[in-house]
Order: C-alpha cells, then sequence, then structure tokens
C-alpha cells in the first residue's frame, strides 16, 4: 500500500522529468504522457482497492525524514482518508482525460513539451497535497501548483495580456501563501510534533484539553482560511480566476475549472478540526461563501465571454461548497466537489460550441432564443426592470459589471500602500542609503563582537525592518532588474542574519538558508548581466524583451534564479525558509510580520522583472548590429 | 486655446474616416467572410503594398529565408524561377550582384518583424515617458464596455436599453448609479462627459496631445493598440445589420470613451498636469505612421525568394496545361450525368475521382450560390442569412415550409443534454452540479474516448435535413416589413438560371440527369464554423441555394422562357440537389419526388459512383493528417475523417482551403486529366460562346473577390498567424457570439486561427482564363474596382489561348509570354493512388493517363 501511495506521488514527478529530458518530439511526448497516466491509474486504483480493503481506515505513511535538526524534523509524511481518496479519483480522472484530450488538440502546437512539462509539473504538485501528510508537505506542493499554474497562464508569451494576467494571478497567489506559510510555522509553535494531519482529529477530540489558547487558534484559522480563499478564488479575491483563462482550453479546464480552484476546499476539508472548533472562523468561513455566491452570481450575468461566465459559475458553486463546509456537511461538499469538477471542465472543453450551440441549435429546437425574443435581450430582467428606480438599475448593473468591484478594492487596500511605500523608499537620496547601509554593517558587528542576547534580539529589530524595507523597494522598481535581484538577496541575507542574531544557535540553519539564496542570486546576477549585455533596461521599462525565446538557455537560468530566490522547494532555501521561521518566531512572534511581508513582495518583484525580460515576442531591432 | 480654433484646424470626421481604412474588416464571426487582409494597401503593387502593411502593423511580409532555402533544396524552387524572379525585380546592375552573392546567406533576423509603427510611435513614447502601462489598464476596461454593450446573446443582462447609443448607454452608467463606473468617476472626466463625444474628444486630445498636427496620428494609435474591436465598431457602423440584435456604435463614441478613459487614468496617477506629447523632448525622431511608413523599403532578397517560390508553383500548373497529350474532340453524344459543383479547390479532387469511377459523368464548376441570390430562413431558423458572395447585396427572401406537424416547441425547459450550456451559478446550479455533474465525467469518458459517436445537438447544421419545401415564386408584389420581396418571378428565375447556365457553358447536350452539389462542412466545438462553409454563400453551407436552382431549373414555365432565350433544357433532363459535406465526405440528395422511372435509375447509378468517390477523396485528405490512418483501405479513411469532424478535441476538422493556389476558368477539358492535389479552383466557362467578353466579365465578378479573397486570406494568415491571423485557436475564448479572443479581456482576433492555415504554401492565386487576350482585354476593361488586384498583382492573370494553348501572362503593362520555370518535365502518373502514396507536402501538378475507350 505504501508503495503505491509512493507510486501516486512520484509517477507524475517521474513523467515530468521524462519529458523534460526527452528531445522536443510530440510522438515522444505524447507516448510518455499516455503512459504514464495508465500507469498511475493502475496506481491509485490500486491503492484505493487496498484502501478499501483495509476497511477504509485512514492511512500515514512516513518515507523518511528529509532534514533533522535538534528538535526540528522535516519528514516526508503521506496520509490517506475519505477527503484525499475522493480527491486522488478525481485528480486522476480529469488527469487522464486532458492528457488524452490534449494528445490531439495540441498536435503541431509549439509549446507540445512546455505543456505537458507544465501539466505534469502541475499533478505532481496536486497529488503532493491530496496525499501530503503534514502542512509541510501541503506548502511544497501548493507552491508547485503556484508555479505551474503561473506557466501555463503565460504559455502564450507573444502577447502581453496573458503575461500580464500570470502575474496578477501569480500575485493572488503568493499573496494568500502567506497564510499557508504562517499557518505552517503557526501549526508547529502550537502542536509542535504534532502538525500530522492525522493527529489533528484526536487532538481536538471535545473530551480533550484544545491544544492551544482561542486567540492563536483564531489567527490560526483565520490564516487557513486566507489561503484557501486565495486559491479557490473566494471573496474577495475572485477577480483573478476568470483572467486565468489565457492558457490552452484544456489547461483552463483543468485548471480553473475542475481541480485548482477546488483546493481551498481541500485546505479547508483537511483543517477542519482546526477552524471549526470556534464559531467564529467558521462563520467567516460561512460569510465568505455567502458573499461568493452573491457577488460571482451577479457577475456572472453580465459576463459576455463564455470562459468568464462558466468561471464565476463555478467560483459560485465553491461558495456554495465554503457554505457547506461551515455548516459541517463533508459528505456532500465532496459530492459537490465531484459533480462541479466533471461539468465545469466539460463545459469548458467544449466552450467552443457555444456559437453554434446558440445560433443554430437554440435557434432551432427552443424558441425561447433570446435574439428573437427582444423583451430578453434588453438591458436587465423585467422583474428587475419594474420594480427597481433607474437609478438602483444602473448601480446594479455597475456593480455586476465591474464584478462586485472585487479587484478594486483589493487593489486599493493590499496594493496601492504597498506601491507608495516602495515608491517613497526608491526616491530617497543615495546617502541616505549609504548611511542606512552603514548602520546596519555596524550593528551587525555589535552583534558579533558578543553582547547579550537580550541586546542581540534588540539589535536584530532594526535589521528585520530593513529587511521589509529593502523587499518594499524592489517592489517599486520598475527600472533596473539588477536592483531588483540585488534587493531580494540583500532582504532574504537581512533575514537570515536577524535569525541569527536572535538564535546564535540557528547559525548552521542561517547557513543552509544562505547555501540556497546566494548560489540562486549569484546566477540570475550572471544571466541578467549576460542577457541584458546590448540594453538598457531603463529606456524602456515596458517593454517585453522575449528572451525565453531569443536566449532560451539563459533564460532558463534566470528562471531558476527566480524559483531559488522565492523559496521554491528545489533549493535548500525551502527548508530554510522554514526553519528560520520556526526558529526565530518560537521565541518572538513578531518576527513572523516583517518576514512575510518580504516573502510575498519578493516573490512578486522578482516575478515581474523575469516576465518583463523573458516574455513577449520578439521584433527585429531597427539599427542594431 | 478655444473651441472654435480646435474645430477649425482639426476636422474629427475627416480623420476618423481617414483612419478607419487602416482597420480591419472582419464582421461577426456567425459569418465568414474572406477577403483581403491587407485591404488597406491594395491600391499598391503587391510587394509595396505588403512592405507598407508590415510596417504599421509590425508584421512579417514573407516566410522566414530558411523555410525558402528548403524548398529550393527539395527542388520545388527551380533555378529558373530563381532567374526569373531577379529579372522581374528591376534593380539594377550592382544591385544584381550583390542580391545574387547573398542569395543563399542565411541571416538571423529575417524571421522576426519590424516594430509596429502604430505601437511604437507617439503614444508609445508618451507613455514610455509617464511610466504608465496605460494599455494594460484602459483596455480591460474598454474591451469590457464594448463586449456588454454589443453581446449578442451570452450574458444574461444587456448592457443597452433598446434603441440606446454606446455614447447614451456609458454616460447613464457614469452618472446615473451609485457606484461609479470605474475610471470615469474621476472628476476631471466626469466634468466633461456633458459636452457630447465630439467635444470630449478635443478636450481630451488638447490635454493629451497638445499639438493638432497630431491628433490624427494618435486617434489612429488609440485604434490601432486594440484592431479587432476598432474594426468590429466601424463594421457595425457602416452596415448595422451585421447582427441580430441591432447595436447603435460608432468609431467616434469608440473613440471618445477610450480618451476619456486614458485621461482618467492618468489624471489619477499624475494629478492635473502632466508631460504632454508635443512636449516630448524627442519629438521629431519619433516615426509617424502616414508619413513614414508610406515610403516601403522591400527587402529585395526575400522579395525574389518568394516570387520565385510562387512561379515555381504557377509554373507546374502552367506546364501541365501546355505539355499535356491534346484532348481529342469530345464524342457528340451527350454524357449520362452532369454534374454541378462550386468552384471551391476542396470539390476539386471529388470531382476528379467522379469522372474517373464513370466517364459518363461530366462536372462543371460555378460559385456555390449558383446565380441564386437570396435571403434563406429555414424552417429551423431563427433569423434569415445571406447565401451569395458579399458583394451581391440580395432583395429576395426565401422561406422554408413544411406539411409535416412541427414538434411541440412550447417544451420550453432546458433538455438535459445541453444542461451544460447554461452556466447556473446559484440555486439551480447548486442542484445540477450535486446530482447531474458526475454523469459529465461519464461524458467527458466517453467524448474522449470514443469520439465519432454522435453528440446530441451539436453538428446538426450541415446536415440539415430538408423536411419542407422552398417557397421561391412570388405571391405578391409587396415587401415585407424589412423590406424584401417574397420569392421570385418567373422571369427572374429564368434570368438566372440562365445567366448561370450560360456562364458555365451548359447551353446543349443536357444529360437525362443533372445533380446540383452544393457544399457544407460539419464540425463541433469550432467558433470558426461558419469559414468552413461555402464562400460563395457567406459562409454558409449551399443547400438551399442547390435546391433553389434545382426548383427553379426544373419548373417548366421557367424552362419555357429559357427556350424563349435560346437554351433548350428536354423535358427528360432532371435537376436534383444534393449537398456534400466536406469534412465528413458524406453527401445527401434532397427534392428527389418528382423523378421519373429513367432518372430514378441514372440517380441510383450516381450515388453508387459518388460513394467510391467520396471514400476515395477521404483517402486523399487522409494524407494531410499526421494522426490520420496510414493504411492504404479507403474505407478506414473515411471512418476517419467521420470522427475527425465529430471530436471535441479535434481542431482541424479538415484542412480547408488550405491547398488554394490555381484557379482556372475555362472548359473541364483543360483540367480533366490532371491531377492538381485539391489545388484549383475550378469554374466552368466555354471560350467558343464568348465573343465580347461580357460573359468572361461576369464570371470573373465572382470568381475574383471569392477565389481571391480566400486565397489572400490565407496567405497573410500563414504569412503572419500573430498579426494578420488568428492565432492558434487554442486558448480563444468566444466574445457576445461576435468573434473570439485570447483569454477574457483580449482583444478581438481578426483573420484565421494557425490550425486552419500551417500546411499552406502562401502563395498568390494563378487564375488561368481560357481566351484569346483579346476577349480577355475586353473583359478586363469591364470588370471595375476588382482590376485593382490585376493590375496590382494581388493575383496573377494567365490568358491561356483555347486553341493553340499559348500562355501569356497579365500585368498592367500589357502580356507577355510566360516564361515556365518547372524545372523538371510534366510528370506523368497513372492514376491518383499512385502520386500520393507516402507524399504529405504538397505535389506538383501530374498529368494522368487516359483510359482507352
Amino acid at each position: 500500500m505504501s508503495v503505491l501511495l509512493l507510486a501516486c506521488v512520484l509517477l507524475p514527478l517521474i513523467g515530468f522529468l521524462l519529458i523534460f529530458f526527452s528531445p522536443d518530439h510530440e510522438h515522444r511526448i505524447a507516448e510518455i504522457s499516455l503512459w504514464m497516466t495508465r500507469i498511475k491509474g493502475v496506481a491509485v486504483l490500486g491503492l484505493l482497492v487496498a484502501w478499501a480493503a483495509h476497511g477504509f481506515a485512514n492511512f500515514e505513511y512516513q518515507w523518511l525524514v528529509l532534514y533533522q535538526h535538534d528538535d526540528y524534523q522535516f519528514p516526508l509524511l503521506f496520509f490517506l482518508d475519505r477527503v484525499g481518496a475522493a480527491y486522488l479519483f478525481v485528480v486522476w480522472a480529469v488527469f487522464s482525460a486532458i492528457v488524452k484530450y490534449c494528445r490531439v488538440y495540441l498536435h503541431r502546437e509549439a509549446g507540445y513539451k512546455r505543456f505537458f512539462q507544465a501539466i505534469f509539473g502541475f499533478a505532481f504538485g496536486l497529488n503532493l497535497i491530496v496525499l501530503s501528510g503534514s502542512i509541510d508537505m501541503l506548502f511544497a506542493g501548493w507552491e508547485i501548483v503556484g508555479i505551474s499554474s503561473f506557466l501555463l497562464i503565460a504559455f502564450y508569451r507573444h502577447r502581453p495580456q496573458p503575461v500580464r494576467n500570470a502575474l496578477r494571478a501569480y500575485t493572488i497567489y503568493r499573496f494568500c501563501d502567506v497564510g499557508l506559510l504562517v499557518g505552517t510555522w503557526m501549526s508547529h509553535l502550537l502542536f509542535h510534533e504534532s502538525q500530522h494531519f492525522s493527529q489533528l482529529l484526536t487532538m481536538f477530540d471535545p473530551d480533550n484539553i484544545p491544544p492551544a489558547g482561542y486567540a492563536s487558534l483564531s489567527i490560526l484559522s483565520w490564516l487557513i482560511i486566507l489561503a484557501a480563499s486565495g486559491k479557490s478564488a473566494q471573496f474577495p479575491f475572485s477577480f483573478w480566476l476568470p483572467r486565468a483563462m489565457e492558457g490552452p482550453t484544456p489547461s483552463s479546464a483543468i485548471f480553473y475549472g475542475a481541480l485548482s480552484i477546488h483546493l481551498g476546499v481541500f485546505l479547508l476539508l483537511r483543517t477542519m478540526p482546526i477552524w471549526s472548533y470556534h464559531y467564529l472562523p467558521r462563520l467567516i468561513v460561512l460569510s465568505i461563501g455567502v458573499l461568493t455566491v452573491c457577488v460571482a452570481t451577479l457577475a456572472e450575468k453580465t459576463q459576455s465571454n463564455i470562459k468568464g461566465q462558466v468561471a464565476y459559475a463555478s467560483i459560485a458553486q465553491v461558495g456554495i461548497m465554503f457554505v457547506e463546509l461551515a455548516l459541517g456537511l463533508e459528505g456532500l461538499v465532496l459530492l459537490h466537489f465531484m459533480g462541479n469538477a466533471f461539468l465545469r471542465c466539460y463545459q469548458l472543453l467544449v466552450s467552443p460550441s457555444i456559437v453554434a450551440h446558440l445560433l443554430r441549435v437554440e435557434g432551432n429546437v427552443d424558441s425561447d432564443f433570446y435574439i428573437k425574443n427582444n423583451e430578453q435581450l434588453t438591458f436587465l430582467p423585467a422583474s428587475i426592470r419594474n420594480s427597481l428606480p433607474d437609478v438602483l438599475q444602473n448601480t446594479l448593473y455597475v456593480f455586476a459589471l465591474q464584478e462586485g468591484q472585487l479587484e478594486l478594492l483589493v487593489k486599493k487596500i493590499f496594493w496601492e500602500p504597498l506601491k507608495n511605500v516602495g515608491r517613497q523608499l526608491n526616491a530617497v537620496s543615495l546617502w541616505v542609503k549609504i548611511l542606512a547601509g552603514l548602520a546596519m554593517l555596524l550593528i551587525i558587528a555589535i552583534a558579533a563582537s558578543g553582547v547579550s542576547s537580550v541586546a542581540r534580539i534588540y539589535l536584530s529589530m532594526p535589521i528585520s525592518l530593513a529587511m521589509a524595507v529593502v523587499s518594499l523597494s524592489a517592489f517599486s522598481n520598475k527600472r533596473s532588474p539588477f536592483q531588483v535581484w540585488h534587493s531580494v538577496a540583500l532582504s532574504s541575507i537581512l533575514a537570515g542574519v536577524a535569525v541569527w542574531l536572535m538564535v546564535p544557535s540557528a547559525w548552521s540553519d542561517v547557513a543552509l538558508f544562505f547555501s540556497g539564496i546566494i548560489p540562486s542570486w549569484a546566477l540570475g546576477v550572471l544571466a541578467l548581466s549576460v542577457l541584458l549585455r546590448h540594453y538598457n533596461f531603463a529606456d524602456e521599462p515596458f517593454v517585453f524583451r522575449a528572451f525565453a525565446e531569443t536566449r532560451p538557455g539563459w533564460s532558463l537560468m534566470l528562471f531558476l534564479s527566480f524559483l531559488g530566490l522565492v523559496g521554491f522547494p528545489i533549493t535548500p532555501a525551502f527548508l530554510g525558509e522554514d526553519l528560520l521561521l520556526s526558529h526565530a518566531s518560537s521565541q518572538h512572534p513578531w518576527f513572523a510580520a516583517p518576514i512575510t511581508v518580504s516573502f510575498v513582495i519578493n516573490g512578486i518583484a522578482i516575478a515581474r522583472v523575469y516576465l518583463r525580460l523573458c516574455m513577449g515576442r520578439p521584433v527585429e531591432l531597427r539599427g542594431a548590429v | 486655446m478655444s473651441d472654435t480654433a480646435q474645430h477649425t484646424a482639426f476636422d474629427l470626421d475627416l480623420a476618423i474616416a481617414h483612419i478607419a481604412h487602416w482597420l480591419p474588416s472582419q464582421g461577426p464571426i456567425k459569418d465568414f467572410i474572406h477577403h483581403n487582409t491587407l485591404h488597406a494597401v491594395q491600391d499598391y503593387p503587391f510587394h509595396d503594398g505588403v512592405a507598407v502593411a508590415a510596417q504599421v502593423y509590425g508584421a512579417k511580409s514573407y516566410l522566414p529565408l530558411a523555410d525558402y532555402l528548403k524548398r529550393y533544396n527539395e527542388r520545388r524552387i527551380s533555378d529558373q524561377a530563381l532567374e526569373w524572379a531577379i529579372a522581374q525585380a528591376d534593380c539594377g546592375v550592382y544591385q544584381e550582384e550583390s542580391l545574387r552573392a547573398s542569395l543563399f546567406e542565411p541571416d538571423g533576423h529575417s524571421h522576426y518583424p519590424p516594430q509596429s509603427l502604430a505601437n511604437h510611435g507617439i503614444r508609445s513614447a508618451w507613455l514610455n515617458h509617464l511610466e504608465i502601462d496605460l494599455n494594460g489598464m484602459v483596455h480591460p476596461v474598454m474591451f469590457r464596455l464594448l463586449s456588454n454593450f454589443l453581446d449578442q446573446g451570452i450574458s444574461r443582462w444587456a448592457m443597452p436599453k433598446p434603441d440606446e447609443r454606446f455614447w447614451d448607454c456609458v454616460l447613464r452608467l457614469v452618472q446615473n448609479s451609485l457606484l461609479p463606473l470605474y475610471p470615469f468617476h474621476q472628476p476631471v472626466v466626469r466634468q466633461m462627459l456633458d459636452a457630447g463625444p465630439d467635444q470630449v474628444i478635443l478636450n481630451c486630445l488638447g490635454k493629451i496631445v497638445g499639438d493638432e498636427t497630431l491628433y490624427g496620428q494618435y486617434l489612429l494609435e488609440v485604434l490601432l493598440a486594440h484592431p479587432g474591436w476598432s474594426g468590429m465598431v466601424r463594421i457595425i457602423e457602416i452596415q448595422p445589420n451585421v447582427l441580430l440584435a441591432p447595436r447603435a456604435i460608432s468609431l467616434k463614441e469608440l473613440l471618445a470613451v477610450e480618451l476619456a478613459c486614458e485621461l482618467a487614468f492618468i489624471d489619477k496617477k499624475h494629478g492635473h498636469t502632466f508631460l504632454q506629447i508635443a512636449q516630448l523632448p524627442n519629438l521629431h525622431e519619433i516615426p509617424l505612421l502616414e508619413r513614414d511608413a508610406i515610403n516601403p523599403k522591400v527587402p529585395l532578397k526575400m522579395r525574389v525568394w518568394h516570387e520565385a517560390m510562387e512561379w515555381s508553383l504557377h509554373s507546374e500548373l502552367l506546364l501541365a496545361l501546355r505539355e499535356q497529350a491534346p484532348v481529342e474532340q469530345i464524342a457528340e453524344h451527350a454524357p449520362n450525368v452532369q454534374a454541378l459543383f462550386c468552384i471551391d479547390d476542396r470539390e476539386c479532387s471529388l470531382r476528379r475521382y467522379l469522372e474517373d469511377i464513370d466517364s459518363g459523368i461530366e462536372t462543371f464548376g460555378a460559385p456555390g450560390f449558383f446565380g441564386i441570390d437570396f435571403l434563406y430562413q429555414g424552417l429551423d431558423d431563427a433569423y434569415p442569412v445571406a447565401q451569395c458572395p458579399v458583394v451581391i447585396k440580395p432583395k429576395h427572401l426565401i422561406l422554408e415550409s413544411t406539411d409535416k406537424p412541427q414538434p411541440d416547441k412550447s417544451d420550453k425547459g432546458e433538455s438535459l443534454s445541453t444542461l451544460h450550456f447554461g452556466a447556473h451559478s446559484m440555486l439551480r446550479g447548486w442542484l445540477y452540479t450535486q446530482t447531474l455533474g458526475l454523469a459529465y465525467a461519464l461524458r467527458l469518458g466517453w467524448s474522449v474516448l470514443r469520439p465519432g459517436g454522435h453528440l446530441p445537438g451539436i453538428q446538426s447544421l450541415s446536415e440539415v435535413e430538408a423536411h419542407g419545401h422552398l417557397h421561391l415564386l412570388r405571391e405578391s408584389e409587396e415587401l415585407n416589413e424589412d423590406g424584401y420581396l417574397l420569392g421570385f418571378s418567373l422571369t427572374e428565375m429564368a434570368d438566372r438560371v440562365g445567366g448561370l447556365l450560360r456562364n458555365i457553358g451548359l447551353t446543349k447536350q443536357f444529360a437525362p440527369l443533372i445533380v446540383v452539389v452544393a457544399h457544407g462542412s460539419s464540425s463541433v466545438n469550432n467558433p470558426h464554423f461558419a469559414a468552413y462553409d461555402c464562400g460563395a454563400c457567406s459562409g454558409k453551407p449551399g443547400a438551399p441555394n442547390a435546391r433553389a436552382f434545382a426548383w427553379m431549373v426544373n419548373h417548366p414555365q421557367v424552362r419555357e422562357i429559357l427556350r424563349e432565350h435560346g437554351i433548350a433544357i428536354p423535358a427528360g433532363t432532371h435537376f436534383v440537389p444534393a449537398l456534400h459535406n466536406t469534412s465528413r465526405d458524406e453527401i445527401s440528395y434532397f427534392d428527389q419526388q418528382d423523378l421519373d422511372k429513367a432518372a430514378r435509375h441514372e440517380l441510383h447509378r450516381f450515388q453508387h459512383s459518388m460513394q467510391h468517390a467520396l471514400q476515395r477523396n477521404a483517402r486523399e485528405r487522409c494524407r494531410w493528417f499526421e494522426l490520420g490512418p496510414k493504411s492504404h483501405e479507403n474505407a478506414e479513411a473515411h471512418r476517419h475523417v467521420v470522427a475527425r469532424a465529430s471530436s471535441i478535441f479535434e481542431p482541424r476538422p479538415e484542412l480547408n482551403h488550405s491547398n488554394n493556389l490555381y484557379c482556372v476558368v475555362g472548359r473541364r477539358n483543360l483540367t480533366r486529366h490532371l491531377f492538381m492535389d485539391r489545388r484549383a479552383f475550378l469554374q466552368s466557362y466555354d471560350p467558343n460562346s464568348d465573343h465580347d467578353g461580357s460573359i468572361l466579365v461576369k464570371v470573373l465578378s465572382a470568381v475574383i473577390p471569392v477565389c481571391g479573397g480566400i486565397n489572400l486570406e490565407y496567405l497573410f494568415s500563414r504569412i503572419d498567424n500573430s498579426v494578420y491571423g488568428a492565432g492558434t485557436k487554442l486558448p480563444h475564448n468566444v466574445i457576445g457570439l461576435l468573434g473570439v479572443a485570447n483569454g477574457v479581456e483580449g482583444d478581438l482576433r481578426t483573420g484565421l486561427p494557425s490550425q486552419m492555415i500551417e500546411v499552406h504554401e502562401p502563395a498568390r492565386l494563378l487564375m488561368v482564363v481560357e481566351q484569346t487576350t483579346v476577349i480577355a482585354d475586353q473583359a478586363i476593361a469591364m470588370l471595375g474596382g476588382w482590376r485593382e488586384w490585376l493590375d496590382n498583382e494581388w493575383i496573377r492573370l494567365v490568358a491561356c489561348d483555347p486553341v493553340s494553348r499559348e500562355l501569356y501572362l497579365y500585368s498592367s503593362k500589357g502580356w507577355t509570354v510566360a516564361e515556365l520555370a518547372a524545372g523538371r518535365p510534366l510528370p506523368v502518373a497513372s492514376c491518383s493512388e499512385k502520386i500520393i502514396v507516402g507524399q504529405t507536402r504538397t505535389i506538383p501538378v501530374h498529368e494522368l493517363e487516359r483510359r482507352q475507350g
């Protein structure tokens, strides 16, 4: 059984690697993908049968411990229960159908290999999430899904629109990942060694003493809900989902119709004992669900494009799932999830038929066709027209047209303040920056020369503040990719230094963190200097430079550096990030604030530079040598 | 600056009219009319026009050099053709020398397009200066407003009230709503909106540009930043009836809203004072479109390569026409069956097989509306559609009626099989997803694993069953409420039928059975379905035309009038309409109830031959499908094309016109024994019956726009698919039933998707007319506007002498003897199957050996 479980997780990864190293040859790739889905099917069905044979008992399996240091350990831990089984099955079914579909649908498409790589990467992340046994594992899968989603939205990189929307979706993902990152850390803090999902249930058994106080449990619940509503495009983050429909139709179907959008629901199902323990978080989930249903239903009415309409319909259904979750109807949610996933997937796949359907079939069979029936095609439905005054009708329409103002709301509350602070920071004169830098060095020197631990903690405060400040300045820097790269690296290094100041014994973990960050930074700077040798970036900061097409090798290097710097689970920095958090904040919870700010912002700043440089359509350079 | 001064110096309407001709002219997607993508520059000679357009739109002009070199190495470009092309280029001695030296030198940059002047002019320089990504902010807002305003039925709530103009509608939402319509609530914009669109444009231009000489340029750059929507608005402005649900909009209103939106965003970021375009420091260095793009620089080397490729391909046909064994005089007896096809290149191979199977069958070609221009509303149609080329404005409306009882239409509930077309967001959706959602797992599995199974209710279009009869004979002279005549009078019928028969030279020797074969194409999951149907019927299946034609010509009184006009159709001759489904290679016959026994027997034999021909045709088509069957079984090939046309994951139900290259206007004898690889539009025309070119000019004025339009649209969509074409269809999203866009908030995509054109060889159409140059000249002189395409060489015209088979090439300077550049002698083969075996690219024209007897 454990072998089957491992196979379920690892097969997509093997598929990804095989495709990555196979030549760019359509038939070969198609062969690999089809076989992988078949083998995967055997593994999934085998696992489910074995699990059923064991009487549907929850099953936990620890493969190995990846890292162990003092009381901290990072085990590769897997867990299968009813929820996981349902998700596992749907993921496999939809994934195999999509692979089969795409084998022909993407025939002769320029990015055949790229597409299947991303799809397999996505499947790997998904399986990791579904079968993860702890929040750490889940977070790793979460990040992988985020990045592959980002790559698939920007699949058609010649056009600025997909690239822009990829960044938009990534931004929301990143922001909501804070919930999970901090949640991971809090679960370390609260449950110590027992962050296994398998133990959550018993821990919250009404007979036992709750493992944490009301306040900290509430905060943890809120964080989880934040992460879930971001991924599932719930209030107030709904707007990113329709805009993410930029990739090939089947990829939209699998991501935003079927699977990715239900991950938030999965997270909530997994952590149900935590957030359903108190009533307030339940109430929050309920109200998020209700608000989403209202906004999405209205927004769907005024979507004049078919994919947007399906997207909002799907969001509304997930909203209903949130309501069901809040009411504790787990079984219903699972059923609802499966139905919605298949229906939306199918709807998106056949969405190009809508023209033929509406103009021909519906015109044929159903005299209800509304072009004929002008009554229905004029402004709002009669019931609203007759009962509301003009001004309210218009208001309702504007509300629906602007999709509940959610994007404006999120922009105003979250991004603009950050941008403004960053812009002001960048406007600060060079002298101030140099002085600040010297001050930092001085602080570090003082700390290194040996002062009391209390003093070190006070000294670490300005350092962590500086870390956030540096991140912010990277965020609003539009002119120099080098500066962005330096700032992000600097911000990460400052984070390490701050932790070292707080917990001197953690120097080895800090070193581990640096061993991921510093090479990534160096690689990035090298790639940048090669790519930008003949250009002055600041001349045209908004031009997409298409290096992924003209200089694919160095673009890949830049991408790897990007992944390394944002703590993607390919370098030790991913572990290091987790370690730093657990070290520092176990004693100094305030530290969570600056480090999460920089975590989010670094990722966005660096992704933006990457897109500007590598995406776009190459043009003949006039006057270039 | 006072308002009056602005008015005198800058004429807004004139400027908009001038800008409009740069916009693409593709209408809503329900009708697909092939046209010259670069109509804006067709008053230039071909290469100059292409170079101008390349600069303006930032598009490629030719294929990458490597493609030409590859073709040269495969000997599909001959050395003679290169010489010919160099001679045509008309360059100086030194230039020629350096050209020859560099001809085979690969270069690294010829496959990237130039920077678009429209997108890198004063506007983008200014935005760079302000550090604002204005397109990224303004376009989503504008596209949202436009698509919701123009929507034809996707969204549940419509944006405009009845008869409301775009401007008034936006104004209502801005001024009379409690929630602000973002970003029009900026005070600076809100205050000026009352002044009306004209004044808003001028105000905004005054604030943004500041220099009246640059106003036109700025507006042009604004509109060309989203050519798809601008073009759509323009089409709807000048032809409001292209929409089913009428919408009142104009470019001026679009510009007014868009400029207000731009000003609002800039004001939000930079306040009231910001740098105007007129104050840009390097203003004079920025290229201006109308000043700098119209002096095109044609890349000589690429031009030579492209012409060499075209002339090599063209020579393949010309060689065959000149060299093929002379045809013995046709036997005096009439053939057993005659079949009238559309000129469409997809019928080229079917006709070849049909004649090969039964030498008693004679085929003709004519534009697939068969000379009957009308609006048609079938029994099941919600609205009438034009069934004729777009250049003709039909005046007659034909309705279909039936005697059979209709299924009860009162049941308005949704049928389960089409449930997924509604979005269902709230309660009903909850119910459906809970209960039926899982059924879609099965449905998804079924459609992915078993394509070709019948998907209920989607592909019913071109297989429409003819269950009623057409109301063709006009009963009253009254116009209906839309101003159309209901039906035709007998004289009108005789005129149309006689005109067509005369055009194709079928005025005597009628066979007892004449089948009129229209064509359509069925596909699923394909928003561009209209582009697959008959181009001469404005992208509809041609069945109604075939039925109308057959009904008219079978009518005794019509035949009486025809006899008076010199066309005597024997009483024993019957016309039967049919519809060829080009994607599934199936045929259905209509209206056979009046046939007598002999004709019925003939029809039976014909059906048998046709069935066989369709299977062989399917196999010939399969050689293009990389994932198709590789065996030599006709039946397997046929099963494959049927499955292909009805699987939801197949983006290429058929490859359409992607082989089009030639158009032959002449007798069938000229091409009957040639294998032309489905590349030729074949129009029948009898040179002997036309002494003054009056028939030829009629033929050409239908053939040139239809075939030339198809050819040029394919050509440019292939040359630069992301600018002139619609890009790959995989991410397309249907917007408001108007068109497709990438993603939810992209610009509308015009042109053809890459799946339709990827195997096309982008060469201009070679039109061969079987006529003497003298009579051809007379016809060309009467041709009117379409002559532009011939004179500027957007189409190549060759006259083939009916007697001597001498070939003359047309240019605006006169006729010259065509020097053929075929690198090898005319290949000969015994049958089509021998030629196509193992071939996956285009095949040169072959001569087919004739059978004895």
